[in-house]
C-alpha cells in the first residue's frame, strides 16, 4: 500500500518582508508609489496655475514650506532608488540583443540605458533653465 | 598523531524530515558528521545516509550540477547540494529543507508531477516552420541565430526557480519560471513555427501575467538561465499579440 501523503507548507503570511531579496522586491515596489505622489505635486501644480495667480502663489507658498522640503528630499531619494532597480530590471524585460553574434551582457544594457536616461533628463532640466531665464 | 588531529571537527546539519506514515507534519532532526575541506552538502548527506541514518531520503544523480536532482533549501535559499561546499557556509549549524514552494513527498524529496506537465504542456520541441526531408538536409542555422536562445537551453530542470518564486508559492498553477525558459528556448530558435501554439500557455490565467518580476528565479539559477527574462520578454510577446488580435479581426 502507498504511504504517500504529500504535506504541503502554508506560504508565511509575512513572506513580502522576509530580510533579503523579497523585502528588497517591496521596497523596490513601493518606491513607484513615491512616484505617483511626485506626479500628484506637479498636477496639483498645473491644477493650480490653471485656477489662477493667488491660487498658484498659494502652491508655490506649499512648495517652499519646510514639509514640502522634506517630502521633496524623501521622494528625491524614493525615486532614484525606483529609477536604479529599473534600469537594473529592464534587460529582462526584452529579447535578447545579439551583437556580433554574441548576446549583450544584461550589465552592460543597463549602463547604456542609464546613462541614455541621465542625458535626457539633463538635457530636460537645461531646456527647462533655458525657457525660464 | 597529535591529540588535535584526532579530535575530529564535526558539522551540525538541521534536517527538516517528514515521514508520511509515522509524521503528522514535518520537523527538524539534527545530525553531526565530521567535516571536510571538500565537502558538499549532498557528501555530508551521503555521510549520514551511510553512517547514521538510513532512512534519510533526498535525490542525487551527477554530483556534478547537471542532472539538477538534490535542489534544497540551504540555509534557507535554494541551491543544489552537490555544488553548495560546506566551507562557503556561514559557521554554525547548516539548515536543510526541501524545495519551498512544493508538497513534500518525504524528508527532503519533493512532487515534481506538476513541473513536468507544465513542462509537457509548452510543446518542448522543434516544430518546424517549413518541414524538410532527410534529402534536403539539416535545418541550419547561423552562430547569431542560436545566441538568441541558447542560454535558455541549458536549464536543467533543478527547480530552484520555482522554491524562489513567490507568486509560484502563492499559486501552484502559475507556469512558473523554469517551464517559461523552456518555452522561450524554442520561441526564440530560428527553426522553430510553433509560436502560436504556445501562446495560450503565456498568456492564459496561470501564463506570465502571474509574474511581479521579483527576479530571485534568476538570480538563484545555477545555470545562468535567466528565467525571469524568458517570463518577462513574453509579457512584451503577450501584450503584443493582445493589439494583433484587433488587427487581426479588423
Amino acid at each position: 500500500m502507498s504511504e504517500r501523503r504529500p504535506y504541503r507548507r502554508p506560504m508565511p503570511s509575512n513572506w513580502w518582508w522576509a530580510p533579503g531579496p523579497y523585502r528588497a522586491y517591496t521596497i523596490r515596489e513601493l518606491t513607484g508609489v513615491a512616484i505617483v505622489i511626485y506626479g500628484a505635486v506637479l498636477l496639483a501644480g498645473l491644477i493650480s496655475l490653471a485656477s489662477g495667480p493667488s491660487s498658484y502663489a498659494g502652491f508655490l507658498a506649499f512648495l517652499k514650506s519646510p514639509f514640502s522640503l522634506l517630502l521633496h528630499l524623501v521622494l528625491l531619494a524614493a525615486v532614484v532608488y525606483h529609477v536604479k532597480t529599473w534600469f537594473e530590471t529592464l534587460p529582462k524585460t526584452q529579447p535578447k540583443i545579439i551583437v556580433d553574434g554574441k548576446p549583450v551582457p544584461a550589465e552592460q544594457i543597463t549602463k547604456y540605458a542609464t546613462m541614455v536616461a541621465a542625458g535626457c533628463s539633463l538635457a530636460l532640466i537645461l531646456l527647462v533653465m533655458g525657457v525660464a531665464r | 598523531m597529535p591529540d588535535a588531529a584526532l579530535a575530529a571537527k564535526t558539522v551540525e546539519l538541521r534536517i527538516l524530515r517528514y515521514r508520511p506514515a509515522s509524521d503528522e507534519r514535518p520537523s527538524y532532526e539534527s545530525f553531526h558528521v565530521p567535516y571536510s575541506q571538500e565537502m558538499s552538502v549532498l557528501e555530508a548527506l551521503q555521510s549520514i545516509k551511510d553512517t547514521l541514518d538510513g532512512s534519510l531520503s533526498f535525490r542525487w544523480s551527477c554530483r556534478m550540477a547537471v542532472c539538477g536532482s538534490c535542489g534544497m533549501m540551504i540555509n534557507g535559499k535554494p541551491q543544489l547540494a552537490c555544488s553548495t561546499f560546506l566551507r562557503n557556509l556561514p559557521p554554525g549549524p547548516v539548515t536543510l529543507e526541501p524545495l519551498n514552494n512544493f508538497p513534500i513527498e518525504r524528508d527532503l524529496v519533493v512532487t515534481v508531477g506538476d513541473f513536468v506537465k507544465k513542462i509537457e504542456s509548452i510543446y518542448p520541441y522543434i516544430i518546424p516552420k517549413v518541414p524538410r526531408t532527410i534529402e534536403e538536409g539539416a535545418y541550419l542555422q547561423t552562430p547569431a541565430q542560436m545566441a538568441a536562445y541558447e542560454s535558455f537551453s541549458d536549464c536543467i530542470n533543478c527547480m530552484l526557480c520555482y522554491a524562489a518564486c513567490p507568486q509560484f508559492g502563492e499559486n501552484p498553477d502559475f507556469i512558473g519560471p523554469g517551464a517559461m525558459a523552456l518555452l522561450q528556448r524554442y520561441n526564440g530558435d530560428s527553426r522553430d513555427g510553433g509560436q502560436r501554439l504556445r501562446l495560450d500557455q503565456i498568456h492564459g490565467e496561470n501564463g506570465v501575467w502571474s509574474c511581479t518580476a521579483v527576479g530571485y528565479c534568476s538570480e538563484v539559477c545555477p545555470k545562468q538561465v535567466d528565467p525571469a527574462n524568458a517570463v518577462n520578454q513574453n509579457k512584451t510577446n503577450s501584450a503584443f499579440d493582445f493589439f494583433l488580435s484587433f488587427v487581426r479581426k479588423a
